[in-house]
């Protein structure tokens, strides 16, 4: 017998086998709505007013004990307990009780909606999506009005967590050391379940639709983190091979994470450098622990989003040569600012575009702001004074931006001088290819810059031209799609040809599937996710150049993804048998859709 | 661009409530902490107080309504207090913002 499966998005890697239990399910289907007789109405009111008190009481209560792991919490659970003292929230219920003769589970939901409208006419996306937060009090409250709460304390043993959405909130109520993983119907890659999987070292699925279909409380589940799916009321092989696998990756992650200190040079003696993206100063230590050799690359942007003035030169030259000086000697490459599309700042309202992914961004955005863009050229040029510094720009399409953009920079250096502040006069300056154009005058622009920077995860959607975050299309987007390993061979053959180094750093370079080939063209770093970055040193650790150029070869041959697909299973399948254990299955995914 | 953390205190008097205007100093604006932080004090006072930014006015006391302002780094609040304790609201609440809501 075997179990029904189920697939949801991973978002924290690992193996976990136990009784799955509900914290909440979406009950907006069944949520009562009517009208209550003139004389209830105050019944009504006393009834929603005692579930926000006792829910404000258990929210309280969560407080004091939010474990160390998750002190940073504990804000927000803070903020969960003014909106339920909010009168726009419980008053405006009550209102609609009293004027509408509305039940309070009804009338709860409709003081819900007036804010959604309220935080949907924002435009700042921080702000908007606090409105999950005034989600997530308003369920607990519909919970208690409808007696549903569960006694986390009285359940024996380890359990999974399944809920309809996850807030801080619900977990610390649990005990952490019960939990074995995670899964809900709703989050993306950013949500706080993953972020909070992360931290307490459990695996996480969310995005999985089926959940409340077709698991019920009490139903033994498999966890699987790294393939994307849940087996419910697995059969005894699927258990005693889960069990297997599940003891494998445990011991497979505490022997990557000792090695992962030694260089990524393969047995043959090819040396690669394997170099992190980060945005936040705060991710250095993960970088650092991970064997990370340097940053190659620091996105900017976050110190422009979500405010209403510009951040100020002295400021992020603060930061700048904070970061610098922390990674000295080892390289930190400052990516201009990668403003527009999705990442809009607030004072620029002109970002509303109609197809932002091809409008005014990145290096486009910063040519038409110099202001702007010369504060951030001085204060990465300042910042090199501590460290060793290089900076690229981002989404260069044509000889002419570069060209401008290094205007700019030799400009900022020429004020620079003048008023006596130290920089790094030979810092290195490189681009970023991420449209088609770039390859395809790679050979050009190599005579322009110090190094090239693949950005993949760009390239491949406008190679292929699909957008990956809309589901109607995202199956093709396909990091092994024969143009797109033939647009990066062209760019590190053209950078090769003019003598300078070629970096990657998109998903790709994070992927195992995907790192023997680019080791193949010959790439001289990779720069990823820093918790990628063990598994990665390890497979370069394991590998052989030749064997990696033969690959290559036979790869470049192939005219479909699919072949391409078999070739580079069966690769990691002889070279790495230990990694296809872990990572077969996102290979599946791909030849599903392939 | 280039504007300090000074605070612009313009006590005024309109009626029977008192006004004063504060730059919003910290570096992500009124995020959910400081809303948090800013909606808490303010209801630890009987005075009312409403905060207009672009035209739009809002209850001080009610955190929802203080991130909808959706105030960033910079904005220029408007507090408007009335009632007994007003002028005490107003000088606890603009040291609150003016020191950046003790973030940084």
């Amino acid at each position: 017998m075997a179990g029904k499966v189920i697939s949801g998005i991973p978002v924290a890697s690992g193996i976990a086998i136990g009784k799955a239990i509900f914290v909440n399910r979406s009950h907006k289907a069944t949520l009562p709505r009517q009208t209550v007789a003139p004389a209830l109405v105050e019944n009504e009111v006393e009834r929603l007013e005692v579930a926000f008190a006792n829910t404000a009481e258990d929210l309280a209560s969560i407080r004091g004990q939010v474990p160390d792991e998750l002190r940073e919490y504990s804000m927000l659970i803070d903020t969960h307990l003014l909106m339920l003292k909010d009168p726009l929230l419980l008053g405006a219920a009550c209102d609609y009780i009293r004027s509408l003769s509305l039940n309070a589970e009804w009338a709860l939901e409709k003081a819900v909606s007036d804010q959604a409208d309220k935080f949907g006419a924002v435009d700042d996306p921080y702000i908007r999506e606090r409105m999950q937060d005034v989600r997530v009090v308003a369920d607990r409250v519909q919970s208690k009005l409808a007696g549903r709460s569960k006694d986390f304390k009285a359940i024996q043993g380890r359990f999974v967590i399944m809920a309809h959405d996850l807030s801080p909130a619900d977990t610390v109520e649990l005990e952490v050391d019960k939990i074995m993983a995670f899964a809900t119907v709703q989050g993306g890659k950013t949500s706080h379940t993953g972020i909070m999987a992360r931290t307490l070292g459990i695996p996480a699925l969310v995005g999985v639709s089926r959940l409340e279909d077709d698991v019920n409380d009490g139903d033994l589940v498999i966890i699987d983190g790294l393939g994307g799916k849940i087996i419910v009321n697995p059969g005894e092989d699927e258990l005693a091979d889960y069990n297997e696998r599940a003891a494998q990756f445990e011991q497979y992650t505490r022997k990557i994470r000792r090695h992962c200190q030694l260089p990524a040079e393969t047995i043959d003696g090819f040396r690669v450098q394997v170099h992190a993206n980060i945005e936040l100063v705060e991710e250095v230590a993960a970088v650092l622990d991970n064997g990370g050799e340097g940053i190659g690359l620091y996105r900017t942007e976050y110190a422009y989003m979500n405010r209403t003035a510009l951040p100020t030169e002295d400021e992020l030259v603060e930061k700048y040569a904070e970061l610098a000086s922390i990674m000295a000697p080892q390289k930190v490459v400052f990516r201009t600012l990668d403003l527009g599309a999705d990442k809009a700042m607030n004072q620029y309202g002109d970002l509303n575009e109609a197809n932002p992914a091809m409008g005014l961004r990145a290096i486009r955005f910063c040519l038409k702001h110099p202001q702007l863009f010369k504060t951030q050229l001085r204060a990465i040029l300042r910042a090199s004074a501590n460290g060793n510094v290089a900076i690229m720009f981002p989404m260069i399409s044509g000889i002419r931006e570069v060209r401008q953009a290094k205007a700019w920079l030799a400009q900022a250096k020429a004020e620079l001088r003048r008023e006596g502040f130290e920089y790094d006069p030979e810092m290195p300056v490189g681009i970023m290819i991420e449209v088609p154009a770039a390859v395809m005058i790679a050979d050009f622009l190599a005579r322009e810059v110090d190094f090239f920077s693949i950005g993949t995860n760009d390239l491949i959607q406008y190679s292929i031209g699909v957008d990956r975050t809309n589901h109607h299309v995202s199956y093709l987007y396909q990091p092994l799609h024969p143009a797109t390993l033939k647009s990066i061979k062209l760019v590190v053959d053209a950078a090769h040809q003019a003598g300078i180094e070629v970096s990657l750093c998109g998903e790709v370079a994070s992927d195992p599937f995907c790192v023997p080939i680019l080791m193949g063209m010959g790439i001289d770093s990779i720069s990823l996710t820093p918790q990628a970055i063990p598994g990665i040193k390890r497979i370069i650790r394991q590998t052989k150049m030749r064997d990696c150029r033969e690959l290559l070869r036979k790869v470049l041959e192939c005219r479909t993804v699919h072949r391409i697909n078999g070739l580079v299973m069966e690769n990691i399948f002889n070279a790495y048998p230990e990694e296809l254990a872990f990572f077969a299955s996102l290979l599946e995914n791909d030849e599903i859709s392939a | 661009m280039d504007e300090k953390s000074a605070v612009n205190m313009t006590d005024g008097e309109d009626g029977e409530s008192l006004i004063r205007e504060v730059v919003v100093a910290n570096q992500h604006g009124l995020h959910a902490r400081p809303a948090g932080k800013l909606a808490q004090l303010a209801q630890t006072f009987a005075a009312d107080v409403v905060i207009t930014l672009d035209e739009q006015e809002v209850d001080a006391k009610s955190i929802l309504d203080v991130l909808t302002l959706a105030a960033g780094q910079g904005a220029i609040l408007q507090l408007r207090a009335s009632g007994s304790d007003a002028a005490e609201a107003l000088d606890r609440l603009e040291a609150l913002i003016s020191g950046r809501f003790e973030e940084e």
